[in-house]
């Protein structure tokens, strides 16, 4: 109880001080060491506090950790500081000298922290850390900071047992997926994250239109890693309800570093990364993509006209630009490097502290031509007013250049790699074979139109689509202590922002001739968003003196308004390719721009109580009200209820040696999620967009239904949970087990019938999705002497989703066609989203006679006049040897729709990772893994390179295809065969285990002994190499089983479409502080 | 204390400066028409009335292909999308996107809206005349019913949907309603809004011809009376148009003038297309020379260009056009001059309006029925006057109803060739009697599919369900209160 009632004191304390002197003087001196290495604390502050707890005088620690302080009054308290400790108190009675043991505030670096005693700052709720009840774990990023990534997400992948994270491409500048505990609404599933106390602007879902399909640069890219000092992960909705209307995916607290008391110190981080590709999937060369494409002729036509192309004909006048053997994948791969500068000045005075920090990130892609670089500072300053009056400003800009690479005709440039010819060359030859100097783009290639079969490296190295994207957020807090338990803090931030986009496709990038449409496309787009949020708190504590009953609490006011714009412009045929303007003289193709501003209000009380230390209980309420809404539905109550037993404080508990501070807990909540566009419930009219009808009239026609239904998403869980400290603190262990359900789940664009004259609804609120699951993490600090420490981590979870009620009027075949490439789509109640359909794949018929209809049996069935029935695809083809064999599951004869089954499924049963650090003297080593597990990935690459009934280039594998009558082998693919009607359908034959693990992090570091950095005048010297996503252990037969998850779409499936899969990456580190 | 609560004091005033009244939450969008801020004056309503044209003439492509592609009249060329020559060869499939009805619904819902939001604005706009505001409700009347008059041709059974769908909470899973109760609907909507619609009170001739009038809605109740057997109806709609001065057939020189430049004294209601207002057609784009879409059936040449080789003013280088000897397209739609010459250009290349009724049909309506009500001396005199316009000899015909019925379909497919009738026609030939003359329909269908297609197509077709289309499939999934046209149900 006493520790609690001190932390009190301390937080008061720090944020007083005082002029105030007294009359008696003595010295102390003493020596501040390390509880645990007992080492000297270098630089820890000592102050001397009066009785009011206002600072009066301080000293700093030498480098052996001594100190000596003159007190203006020997009976005064004397308060040790250091960042990265426990401060202590201690009563000093007089002058005199002194050994002061410090603990560490942490229990291990990048450890999870699960009983620090302190107060979140800036926190909405008024409560220690330790006696938190609900779902949260705390990741400390210290020992991320050395390790080869670039963004906070990388950081936690694996770590923290619940957290689903995907990297969505391996492309520099591209975000990361994050899903807490299973997909939970039909949104895109983004977490809120919350930067020292203040939400990051979301985008509505009608902002940005040019770019609908990039993926955003996440809010988490936005912020240097080394800025971060720990990153918080909010699961139950118990906790989430803080955030009320914006919790419902999850909510990441990120926690920046402050300044603190001090001399000032400099820290310089360079980090040089290489970035390798892993190898890609063997591809045909030319040689075999000819004799593929002349098989496929074959087979479908018997006798054909062989086109020129592929005829081997020296006097066709482009024969030197078809008989290459181009390794496509390999011309646009490349090996890149990533540099990451890092500096930073902390330090303080009495009345002031500050931490300032500049980042530069050059990241290199292994695709050609992308690239991203990020500019990053952060200003955190704390000013002391007066004793009762702390002032904060929060300062952070990022500047963010992505360069990337156009997608055409829906393929990117590595999707087209893939599959083109590799007969064609790169550069254009003329009749003689003598280079020309330009990309070989004819308007017509073999394989089709060349804008859609375009020279993937021409796109890359011509084309651009360059993205800068700036933010800027400052925000000012100003605490008031208005009586000894009663805070009042009012803050009010501010966050700016936009992006700019330019892209440009010249006309000898793609084969187009100069009457072309398409030739010489400029688009340029500008979204800017601006956002303003005020949190007005009383927080109070505890107003009686008993150490048996403690409350505290906070009541809260939120008001958040946010405005957005944005412009964007189309035009093509540039009259050149050095115009790349879309406003110069081109011919416009469109032009479109839209506003919008939407405000929320909200009320937040929360109330703590504890009994004893033993029992704890704690309540939040939040009522929400959100322009998006009629007024009928506008105000939302989103509430938390969880109470904890630290049962290791029993007395009957104490008996038990191993046991350390243990805690069950159980929370309940409800917290929620409102639709993205905020003017989705109007019903609008529009003019027609063409035209009138007669004289001019304007005409005026429906567009969207007004949406009186329009609701809350609510997202309610139940968690139990425990929490167990064993053998002297060395082993914590937390188990979690929970259950999720969404209701009145929002969907967007929501199809009603035709009947109804539009076809709909902007958003609909219906339907149940549940997901239920538990988590273990677990740390064991195996071996912990002073030169030589060693601890092991571990964590899992599971998850089940499902869909447990689908609306009534809902439309659960998305699509029923069943062709070549693909998967008709469905959702069933009771099955998890992302589950696929299609076909069983059994092989490939041996010789045409066994491709007859059978029986349950396996008989052949015979027609009236004794003919074995052939097997038919529909009723339009017929089975013949060579073909692919699917199972007939209804014994029709015939291969259709209600031949489809179950297949498979997107979600992963196990996630998690593990790892393990040790210390040795000044040598730091760590590793960590990261798996998933249990999940299913439909090869989307191997579709596409596997099928053999295009003019695509296709993988290796297909060396092993079906060549003659009778052929017979084991994993023999089916016959070449243009345009085959069904060889190539959705079926079992591409979905594969995605399972893997994947040695994610691996460095080894060193740090120089202090006496030696001495020397040098440095204050702390290391290096380090650290390897990412060194080795990967899967079974998964594409480049890499990493697939995103996407329930914006209760159709999605999950499905590998050769993204460029995440680099190899292997960095030298080097930090040296001042 | 007192300190504290001054303190406590400020901070609630704190809070009361940030809660400003509720007015704060209501953020209306910066862009676009919002019902709030709409249905407030009278050229609010005429512009919905607009709209709802505007939808309507979206669909001329639709009437076209509804109209002639199951029929005798047209042939596919090599750009008729797949679907259309699925549907034209009897492979009917739900998933075929042209059985979508979205289209026709969505003018249903802009006109529903006018039906129920024109009222009420008559009590805001205190210049909205009783006059002006029935006249609003005549137009969306007519255009209502006439959407429902072809789905009901095309599909039988129909969802009637006769409120807007103005939010969520409106129902718009509604099953289907007898094909038979709708047109009861539209014949008494019609017949009760007909006094209260103009006779040629618009501003511009082009309006008389654009917009609904009493004689637009008198020749829609006479085409559902005659799709009904109700012959004496008919015959009375019609002698309501005929006793209005101002239409009258068109003389032979000036027979091409009724398509181009359109507008004709024979005009009843043609949908308006003027490229100069950026509102084009789409039959020019379908019949084109150059856009091998549909052209003239082989049944339609030996109608115009072979077994009536006199037929001058309708035949060559009028309906049709022949560049070689297996090369004809239509020229209705596309040329300026009955000269077989000049192809329409410039603006005036998709102007091209869309006739929906026009004198000579509902006349030849009225035949019909008075064939029917065995009146054939009366009917023979209608069929020769419109021959007799043509340019070609009277005819004499046997007294009997299904020789007059012979006679007038051959002469509705010379006269309205490619407008969008054949099909629509030949079923009225079916039903009739009881489906007496199935065999005849059925006959004529075969026609025009490949011969492989012929036999198991006419097999098929003796289902007369078959003769109307299912409904498309995606609208089969999204409203679970639908039933399928038993006859694609299996």
């Amino acid at each position: 109880m006493k520790k609690i009632k001190n932390t009190v004191i301390l937080v008061l304390g720090l944020f007083s001080f005082s002029l105030a002197f007294s009359q008696q003087k003595a010295v102390i001196r003493g020596r501040v060491i390390d509880k645990a290495d007992r080492m000297a604390v270098i630089g820890a502050t000592v102050i001397e506090y009066d009785q009011d707890n206002r600072v009066l005088n301080g000293t700093v620690c030498d480098v052996n950790g001594d100190f000596v302080l003159q007190m203006k009054d020997p009976n005064h308290e004397v308060k040790v500081v250091m960042i990265g400790y426990r401060t202590k108190v201690i009563p000093t009675g007089g002058a005199g000298t002194m050994t002061i043991e410090l603990e560490s505030s942490n229990i291990e670096l990048g450890e999870v922290v699960v009983t620090a005693r302190k107060k979140e700052e800036n926190s909405l709720i008024n409560i220690e850390d330790r006696d938190i009840a609900s779902s949260r774990v705390k990741i400390d990023m210290v020992e991320m900071r050395d390790v080869g990534v670039v963004s906070a997400s990388d950081a936690l992948q694996g770590r923290v047992s619940g957290l689903d994270i995907i990297d969505a491409s391996g492309d520099p500048g591209s975000g990361s997926q994050l899903v807490i505990r299973g997909l939970s609404s039909m949104g895109n599933n983004k977490p809120l994250i919350v930067i020292d106390g203040i939400p990051q602007y979301m985008t509505p879902s009608d902002f940005d239109l040019s770019s609908a399909d990039q993926e955003d640069i996440s809010n988490l890219i936005n912020i240097a890693l080394q800025d971060i000092k720990s990153i918080e992960v909010l699961k139950d909705a118990a906790s989430t309800a803080i955030y009320g209307s914006k919790g419902a995916d999850g909510v990441l607290l990120i926690e920046t570093y402050k300044g603190r008391l001090g001399k000032v110190q400099f820290d310089y981080q360079y980090k040089k990364t290489l970035n390798f590709q892993p190898r890609a999937i063997p591809m045909l060369n030319g040689d075999e993509y000819i004799m593929l494409q002349l098989e496929e002729w074959h087979n479908k036509e018997g006798i054909f006209e062989i086109p020129p192309e592929i005829a081997y004909d020296r006097d066709y006048f482009n024969f030197h630009n078809y008989s290459a053997n181009t390794d496509w994948i390999g011309a646009i791969t490349q090996n890149a490097v990533t540099n990451d500068h890092y500096f930073n000045i902390s330090g303080g005075g009495e009345k002031t502290r500050y931490f300032t920090s500049f980042s530069y990130v050059d990241e290199g892609g292994t695709t050609i031509s992308t690239n991203a670089k990020r500019f990053s500072t952060r200003v955190n300053l704390d000013y002391f007013l007066s004793k009762k009056i702390l002032f904060s400003v929060l300062f952070s800009y990022t500047n963010n250049k992505v360069d990337g690479n156009l997608s055409l005709e829906k393929r990117n440039i590595r999707e087209m790699a893939y599959v083109k010819a590799p007969n064609m060359s790169i550069w254009e030859r003329d009749v003689h074979g003598n280079p020309t100097g330009e990309y070989f783009t004819p308007i017509n290639s073999y394989q089709g139109s060349g804008s859609v079969f375009f020279n993937p490296v021409a796109v890359a190295r011509l084309g651009k689509d360059d993205r800068v994207e700036n933010s800027l957020q400052n925000s000012f807090t100003l605490s008031y202590n208005l009586l000894n338990w009663v805070k009042l803090r009012e803050t009010v931030s501010f966050q700016f922002g936009g992006d700019k986009r330019n892209n440009y496709l010249p006309y000898n990038a793609i084969g187009a001739d100069w009457l072309s449409w398409t030739i010489n496309k400029a688009e340029e787009g500008n979204n800017m968003y601006s956002s303003v949020n005020t949190e007005t708190q009383l927080a109070f504590d505890s107003p009686f003196d008993s150490s048996n009953h403690v409350l505290s609490g906070a009541l809260t006011w939120i008001t958040d308004q946010s405005n957005y714009e944005w412009m964007n412009i189309q035009g093509n045929k540039t009259p050149s390719t050095g115009i790349q303007d879309p406003a110069i003289n081109p011919q416009i193709n469109w032009i479109g721009d839209g506003s919008g501003s939407s405000r929320g209000l909200g009320i937040l009380l929360n109330l703590n109580y504890k009994y004893k230390d033993r029992y704890m209980i704690q309540t939040i309420l939040r009522s929400d009200a959100h322009s998006s809404f009629g007024s009928n539905h506008r105000w939302g109550l989103f509430k938390g209820l969880s109470g904890a037993w630290r049962f290791s404080q029993e007395s009957f508990m104490k008996s038990i040696p191993f046991l350390g501070e243990s805690l069950l807990r159980m929370s309940w909540g409800v917290s929620g999620r409102q639709p993205t566009d905020p003017y989705a419930r109007f019903a609008t009219y529009e003019s027609t967009n063409l035209g009138s009808y007669i004289r001019n009239y304007p005409s005026i026609v429906n567009r969207f239904v007004q949406l009186d239904n329009l609701k809350w998403e609510s997202i309610e869980t139940v968690d139990v949970g425990l929490e167990m400290l064993l053998f002297n603190d060395r082993l914590s262990f937390e188990g979690v087990i929970y259950n999720k359900t969404t209701t009145n789940l929002l969907f967007q664009n929501y199809y009603i019938p035709g009947s109804s004259g539009f076809d709909s609804l902007k958003f609909f609120n219906g339907g149940e999705l549940g997901n239920r699951g538990w988590e273990i993490m677990m740390e064991y600090r195996l071996i912990q002497k002073k030169d030589f420490r060693l601890s092991v981590n571990a964590n899992i979870s599971h998850n089940i989703n499902s869909f447990k009620q689908l609306p009534a009027n809902f439309n659960r075949e998305q699509s029923t066609s069943i062709n070549n490439g693909e998967y008709p789509k469905r959702v069933i109640q009771g099955q998890p989203i992302g589950s696929f359909f299609g076909f069983r794949y059994e092989g490939v018929y041996s010789t045409d006679e066994d491709a007859l209809a059978r029986d349950a049996a396996g008989n052949i069935l015979y027609d009236n006049e004794g003919i074995p029935i052939p097997m038919m695809f529909q009723s339009t083809y017929t089975f013949k040897g060579g073909d692919a064999k699917y199972a007939d599951i209804n014994h029709d004869g015939k291969i259709d729709l209600n031949d489809v089954v179950y297949i498979g499924d997107s979600n992963p049963d196990f996630i998690g990772g593990f790892g393990a650090s040790l210390k040795y003297k000044s040598i730091e080593f760590s590793c960590g893994f990261h798996y998933r597990l249990g999940f299913d990935i439909i090869n989307g690459v191997a579709m596409e390179t596997e099928g053999m009934d295009s003019r695509n280039n296709q993988s290796k594998a297909v060396l092993r295809r079906w060549r003659v009558q009778g052929q017979d082998e084991k994993d023999m693919l089916p016959r070449a065969y243009l345009n085959h009607p069904a060889n190539n359908l959705g079926s079992d034959r591409y979905v594969e285990k995605g399972d893997f693990m994947r040695l994610l992090n691996v460095m080894i570091g060193y740090k120089l002994k202090p006496e030696i950095c001495e020397k040098l005048k440095l204050r702390t010297l290391g290096i380090s190499f650290s390897a990412r996503k060194l080795m990967t252990f899967t079974n998964y037969g594409g480049q890499d089983p990493e697939i995103g998850q996407d329930a914006s779409d209760p159709f999605w499936i999950g499905v590998d479409n050769a993204k460029t899969p995440p680099p190899r990456m292997f960095t030298f580190t080097m930090s040296a502080g001042f | 204390m007192k300190k504290g609560n001054r303190k406590i004091f400020a901070f609630i005033l704190v809070i009361l400066i940030q809660v400003s009244c509720s007015d704060w939450m209501e953020q209306l969008p910066p862009q676009g028409l919002i019902r709030e801020e709409f249905w407030k004056t009278k050229e609010d309503v005429e512009a919905v009335v607009m709209g709802a044209y505007i939808s309507f003439a979206d669909m001329d492509d639709l009437l076209f292909k509804f109209g002639e592609i199951r029929a005798d009249m047209v042939k596919g060329d090599i750009n008729q999308p797949d679907d259309e020559q699925k549907i034209m060869e009897g492979n009917i499939y739900p998933d075929n996107t042209l059985c979508a009805w979205n289209m026709f619904y969505k003018v249903i819902n802009d006109c529903n809206d006018v039906i129920k939001f024109a009222p009420k604005v008559q009590g805001i706009d205190n210049t909205f005349s009783d006059y002006l505001l029935y006249g609003f409700l005549s137009e969306a009347y007519f255009l209502r019913s006439l959407c429902y008059f072809y789905l009901v041709r095309v599909y039988k059974d129909v969802p009637l949907v006769l409120e807007p769908t103005e939010t969520d909470a409106s129902n718009v899973y509604l099953p289907k309603t007898n094909g038979d109760e709708v047109l009861v609907q539209i014949r008494q909507d019609l017949e009760n809004i007909r006094n209260y619609a103009t006779i040629d009170g618009y501003p511009t001739f082009a309006e008389t011809r654009g917009r609904a009038t009493k004689a637009s809605i008198d020749a829609l109740l006479a085409d559902i009376a005659l799709w009904t057997f109700d012959y004496e109806a008919c015959i009375s709609h019609v002698q309501n148009i005929e006793a209005s001065i101002k239409y009258k057939l068109m003389p032979s020189a000036e027979w091409f003038e009724i398509y181009y430049p359109g507008n004709s004294f024979e005009g009843i209601f043609e949908i308006q297309y003027d490229n100069n207002l950026n509102h084009n057609n789409k039959t020019a784009g379908l019949t084109a020379q150059y856009s091998y879409n549909y052209d003239p059936s082989d049944h339609a040449l030996e109608l115009f260009a072979k077994k009536y080789a006199r037929e001058m003013v309708r035949g060559e280088d009028a309906s049709i056009k022949k560049y070689s000897e297996s090369d004809f397209i239509i020229w209705k739609y596309v040329g300026m001059a009955p000269d077989g010459e000049t192809e329409r250009f410039g603006s005036v290349a998709n102007s091209c309006n869309w006739i929906v009724y026009r004198y000579a049909d509902v006349l030849l309506m009225k035949a019909e029925a008075l064939s029917q009500l065995g009146r054939f001396s009366d009917a023979l005199a209608i069929i020769n006057e419109i021959r007799n316009r043509a340019d070609v000899p009277p005819l004499n015909i046997a007294d009997s109803k299904t020789a007059y019925e012979d006679a007038i379909m051959d002469e509705r497919a010379l006269e309205l060739a490619f407008e969008g009738k054949r099909w629509f026609d030949l079923l009225r030939m079916g039903r009739r009697n009881n489906y007496s003359r199935k065999s005849k329909l059925i006959e004529i269908i075969i026609r025009n599919v490949p011969s492989t297609q012929k036999r198991i197509l006419a097999t098929k077709l003796t289902n007369p369900m078959g003769w109307y289309l299912p409904v498309y499939e995606l609208e089969m999934e999204r409203n679970k209160n639908l039933v399928q046209n038993p006859f694609y149900n299996f």
